[in-house]
């Protein structure tokens, strides 16, 4: 069943992609990071990854079905994508350090 | 009248909003029913619980079918006062014959359209309807209700309240003004982008209320109002009817240049016609479609001017691979088989139209993008749910402070919509359950359990929301929980015992139909729970901080189920 596959991918990188750009906001970022700061580059890496992880969704999307279906589905999956990163970060917020366990935790934090 | 464009927005969005919330709540939930109307229908009629059928031979199983249907009697009752003296005791002219079946039927639901002799408009046509196994042409009996397509499906746009369309117009209004509480709602919340992903469900009642209500509203705008725009463009027959008002004779003259274009004929011929193989124009109409490159089944299969020289019949295909409703309409001549016309490719104006009611009424094939408008369609409940809570909240206290009970009336009303609405559904699949098989105008017994049971869950939200009057938290709505969550279990378990098809069987068998509407049924159940254990110990805890709640969870809850 590769669509079914294709799809949930594309379920999945939605998510992933709406997690980054939560992420990349200073808010959601101190509720899974604390008081360590946010740097600028980390923001602008996080909005580019996130922004890519759509364009690859609906690319996933677009292989399925035709694109007319295809945007649909990616878009309504972003609404489902939205409002699971939202109930993620009032309920779990510290599941989504997944996203950024790349983002070396910096000493700054510390050191301020 | 107020200081600047925001607070124009805010007193917009707040009345209307409330007013039209209660109907719009109607409109999405049932709205998210629809989306799996066929397996509702599956779970209320298990004598037609089997796999999908395509069209079945038309010169086999269908036209001795159609040859002995009738109108039905209760057209003929509503017919009375259409015709001049009494009413015709037989209806010899008929005007068509009309077989539809999507990816989802095993039944499939024929209707026929016959002359009304003496009627007071010439052109007004009398109905009879059938539904049969399309294996064998038997008859399924006409008062089993389909619950899913015949009640709640047009609960969702008539809200079935049929009398001079009145339903449908009053859904219209709501949805118009939907778009007005869209467009306002986004002038008044400042921070879109910014609080995009933001719920805090530990805040206050009033805080994570609008929380919620902003999450919703936000993340399927887009859905909500292409889906109101779109159900405005469906109906837009109804709500425009100058076709058939001030540019009637202009109407009837196009219709006459079209069939002139077409070389559909317009008119009976007069001269009875004698009619080739359906079939051969079925297969004839399939191979151009493979031509063409989208090989497909029947979805629509008519015949106007049945028995008369100038019959023609139409062949439409399934749309279960697009989205835009397009049948590629193919035209025979009835008594030869020659064809008349193959539908042209459409102008621009009608493949918007066509997408937008696709768009809607989904008739392609495809289980995730379902899955997705269920969940766009209860995103919308949850908004107008928090709405309602966001308003009763806001004002309470002050309302208990200056005596009024503006605040209890619409916590009432919000209780008695959102969750009774549940409840309603709830006790009509367990009357479904529990009637007799051959119960007599079976269908009536159960749309009068459903509203029995929502005029009792209103009695009760009006008399458990009493606390709220002196600002405090309605026990209504964590007792129409617990009664959601009773019900639930109870439907499922009733199904098992009458029909046999339990959870363990019909997932075993890969009978999703029934399966899927079990699980739902008790995921709204457990939801229920939660939301009313979550309120419980709400209400428990000292009145101090957050007090009184009547919560987001709540309408999470009722938003799922």
């Amino acid at each position: 069943m590769p669509d079914a596959l294709l799809l949930t991918s594309a379920v999945a990188v939605n998510v992933i992609s709406l997690g980054w750009l939560a992420l990349s906001m200073d808010a959601h970022w101190e509720q899974v990071r604390g008081t360590e700061p946010l740097q600028r580059s980390t923001v602008r890496t996080l909005r580019w990854m996130g922004a890519a992880g759509l364009l690859v969704a609906l690319a996933l999307c677009l292989a399925v079905d035709h694109a007319s279906m295809a945007s649909l589905v990616w878009f309504m999956a972003l609404a489902g994508a939205a409002l699971t990163i939202a109930f993620t970060l009032s309920w779990r917020p510290r599941v989504l350090g997944v996203l950024i366990a790349w983002v070396r935790r910096s000493p700054a934090g510390v050191l301020r | 009248m107020f200081q600047n464009f925001r607070l124009t927005m805010a007193w917009l969005h707040t009345w209307f909003g409330l007013v039209l919330g209660f109907v719009l709540m109607v409109v999405f939930f049932f709205g998210s029913l629809s989306v799996f109307d066929r397996e509702i229908d599956r779970w209320a009629i298990p004598s037609t619980r089997f796999a999908p059928q395509p069209m079945p031979s038309f010169d086999k199983i269908l036209k001795p079918v159609f040859e002995d249907m009738r109108p039905s009697a209760e057209n003929i009752e509503a017919a009375k006062s259409r015709v001049n003296g009494p009413i015709a005791q037989s209806f010899p002219v008929t005007k068509s014959w009309g077989a539809y079946t999507t990816h989802r039927d095993p039944v499939l639901s024929l209707f026929t359209g016959y002359e009304l002799p003496n009627a007071k408009d010439p052109e007004d046509t009398i109905w009879g309807t059938r539904t049969i196994d399309p294996r064998t042409g038997a008859s399924l009996p006409d008062d089993h209700l389909k619950i899913g397509s015949q009640f709640f499906y047009p609960l969702h746009y008539s809200l079935n309240w049929k009398w001079k369309d009145l339903g449908t117009w009053i859904v219209g209004f709501a949805a118009l003004m939907m778009l007005v509480a869209l467009v306002s709602g986004v002038v008044m919340h400042r921070k879109i982008f910014r609080e995009l992903f933001t719920f805090r469900p530990k805040k206050h009642t009033q805080r994570s209320a609008l929380d919620l209500h902003n999450l919703t509203g936000v993340v399927a705008l887009p859905f909500h109002f292409i889906f109101a725009f779109s159900g405005l463009v469906i109906f837009g027959g109804t709500y425009f009817p100058v076709t058939h008002t001030q540019l009637a004779p202009l109407h009837a003259l196009h219709e006459k240049h079209e069939a002139a274009e077409t070389g559909l004929p317009h008119e009976r011929a007069g001269v009875a016609g004698s009619l080739a193989s359906v079939d051969a124009m079925v297969a004839e109409s399939q191979r151009r479609w493979a031509a063409q490159g989208m090989a497909g089944d029947v979805g629509f299969l008519s015949m106007q001017h049945v028995g008369d020289a100038n019959a023609y019949v139409s062949v439409y295909r399934a749309g279960t691979d697009r989205i835009a409703l397009v049948g590629n309409g193919i035209h025979f001549k009835a008594s030869t088989g020659e064809m008349l016309r193959e539908d042209p490719p459409q102008t621009a104006v009608a493949s918007v139209n066509t997408f937008l009611t696709g768009l809607h009424l989904q008739h392609f094939r495809h289980w995730l993008l379902r899955w997705l408008y269920v969940l766009g369609g209860l995103s919308g409940c949850v908004c107008i749910a928090t709405g309602f809570i966001f308003f009763v909240e806001k004002r309470k206290r002050q309302h208990a402070k200056q005596g009024v009970s503006g605040a209890r009336w619409v916590d009432a009303f919000a209780v008695s919509t959102v969750t009774g609405m549940v409840i309603a559904a709830l006790t009509m699949l367990i009357g479904n359950r529990l009637l007799p098989t051959d119960l007599a105008g079976r269908g009536d017994w159960e749309q009068n359990i459903f509203w029995g049971a929502w005029v009792l869950a209103f009695v009760h939200g009006i008399w458990r929301t009493a606390p709220v009057a002196s600002a405090r938290m309605a026990p209504a709505w964590a007792e129409q929980c617990w009664a959601i969550a009773v019900l639930g279990v109870a439907a499922v378990v009733l199904n098992g015992v009458t029909t046999g098809d339990h959870l363990l069987r019909t997932i075993g068998n890969g009978y999703w139909p029934v399966a899927g509407v079990d699980l739902a049924i008790l995921a709204s159940s457990a939801i229920a729970v939660l939301a009313a254990r979550k309120l419980h110990r709400r209400a428990q805890a000292p009145l101090t901080a957050s007090g009184t709640d009547a919560g987001a969870a709540a309408s999470l809850e009722t938003a799922r189920a």
